[in-house]
């Protein structure tokens, strides 16, 4: 499962009503929505929501009913059991050959600052300048050791630009700590402090 | 030597403004409350100058601070016990206070004119930037890691204890760095005293217990140079400075260090 459909997930299962819903699922054959509002003393439009919410997941099938009346549509559970199952290796930035050799300097008149620490030799935060007009403002990002002596050692502005693989190196940052150097570059990329330049 | 100057002329009129803010305190405090409570101001005044420099002796060890605190602490002890009424006019007392002008005089003046009292903040950034020829600014306020020495930790008290002495920089010391603070002329006792803000804005080369040597430039300090010099540069050409007057300090050849910076004649002032 992916984060998106997890998190659709959750939000339905964190409603007040969702459990009473859910009961009343379980119990029907079929149910539909103006049932299932007055049954719980719900808007008929609150349950409509989380009933099609449902069957977009797949959770429930709707059948079209067509009487007299103009048609509705009655809802039927699919499964009687939910389970999240999110693979979080999924978000893990790999590092790649690419990546690791990307060759980048502090871009000049960055206008970051960076706080260094008192008792070692790296860097603790940077406090950036993120939005945009009025609406600047200062934003400070706190950084983990490895990556705090990574960003001591980047090539200053028109200093010859080294590899990421090489800065990490020459920062003494070992290897399977790559992804979150690799973030941190793809970060201070986003926001102007650092350019990558043609190998 | 090339004796083009890489720094802008010293402009800083803050040290003067300070030592002339005597004559107007006195003049009001004479005006508003007498003659006697005036020349009290003024010698309270010249006994604070005389603490000031008797801890900046303290501090770096330089024998011409002790000087100007003995010069300090005569004339106000001189202010204190003069009668102004015939005070001036009585023969003993002027003789003390012209032998005191006398002493004092030529030593203050023989102190600045070899430098002895001088912060060689800008020695240090003109030395810096001597062999710089490349124009690229390129400023970042993050430090710069220069390269690594091997030094013991008494080797490393002793050569923070010279430059000090020699006002060459001011040493910070924690448990695993020393930090070495530029100081130029006029910006001692803001330096000295904290009123600069923290140490690690200003310009410093450290160096680590483990002999890792880093070096940051304060922006106001590069601003100083006419020219936006290549900033990367600057910084190596600033820790290969001081790792150079530490191998000379090695040596034995302390001296050739000062002698580098006095051969540059900058104004003994600034």
């Amino acid at each position: 499962m992916d984060f998106q459909t997890a998190a659709k997930y959750a939000s339905l299962l964190s409603r007040v009503y969702a459990e009473d819903i859910f009961a009343l699922l379980v119990n029907y054959q079929a149910i539909s929505a103006s049932e299932v509002a007055t049954r719980l003393d719900l808007h008929i439009k609150t349950a409509q929501d989380f009933l099609e919410s449902l069957a977009q997941l797949g959770v429930l099938t709707k059948e079209e009913i067509l009487e007299k009346k103009r048609p509705y549509f009655r809802y039927i559970l699919n499964q009687t059991r939910i389970t999240l199952d999110i693979d979080l290796m999924q978000v893990k930035q790999e590092p790649t050959h690419n990546s690791l050799s990307l060759i980048i300097r502090e871009r000049e008149n960055a206008g970051a600052r960076f706080v260094v620490a008192r008792s070692e030799d790296y860097i603790t935060s940077v406090a950036i300048w993120a939005g945009e007009g009025r609406e600047r403002q200062e934003r400070k990002i706190k950084l983990t050791t490895p990556q705090g002596r990574f960003l001591y050692h980047l090539p200053f502005p028109k200093a010859p630009p080294m590899s990421v693989a090489g800065i990490m190196q020459k920062a003494g940052v070992e290897e399977h700590l790559a992804p979150e150097i690799l973030d941190l570059v793809q970060l201070m990329e986003k926001y102007g402090v650092i350019e990558i330049l043609p190998k | 030597m090339s004796l083009i100057r890489k720094l802008k002329p010293d402009r800083n009129l803050t040290a003067l403004l300070v030592y002339l803010s005597i004559f107007p305190i006195f003049g009001i405090a004479s005006l508003v409350f007498g003659i006697h409570t005036g020349l009290t101001v003024l010698a309270v005044f010249l006994f604070g100058f005389a603490l000031l420099y008797l801890y900046a002796f303290i501090r770096t060890g330089n024998p011409a601070q002790l000087a100007v605190c003995a010069d300090g602490l005569f004339f106000s002890f001189m202010l204190l016990i003069l009668d102004p009424d015939t005070g001036w006019n009585t023969r003993e007392y002027g003789m003390a206070y012209f032998f005191g002008i006398l002493f004092f005089g030529i030593l203050l003046v023989a102190l600045v004119i070899t430098r002895k009292f001088k912060w060689r903040g800008r020695e240090v950034f003109e030395l810096a930037a001597e062999a710089i020829e490349e124009i690229g600014d390129g400023y970042t306020s993050r430090p710069r890691p220069v390269g690594k020495v091997e030094y013991s930790q008494q080797e490393m008290r002793e050569y923070t204890k010279f430059l000090s002495r020699h006002l060459i920089a001011l040493p910070f010391l924690t448990s695993k760095n020393t930090t070495l603070v530029i100081v130029k002329m006029g910006e001692e006792f803001g330096r000295l005293l904290g009123l600069s803000g923290d140490y690690r804005d200003a310009t410093w080369v450290n160096f680590d217990a483990d002999g890792n040597v880093s070096v940051h430039i304060a922006q106001k300090d590069y601003l100083d140079y006419r020219e936006p010099l290549a900033f990367d540069q600057l910084c190596t050409s600033l820790g290969n400075l001081f790792i150079d007057f530490f191998e000379l300090y090695k040596k034995g050849e302390g001296i050739r260090a000062i002698d580098r910076m006095d051969n540059l004649k900058l104004p003994v002032l600034s």
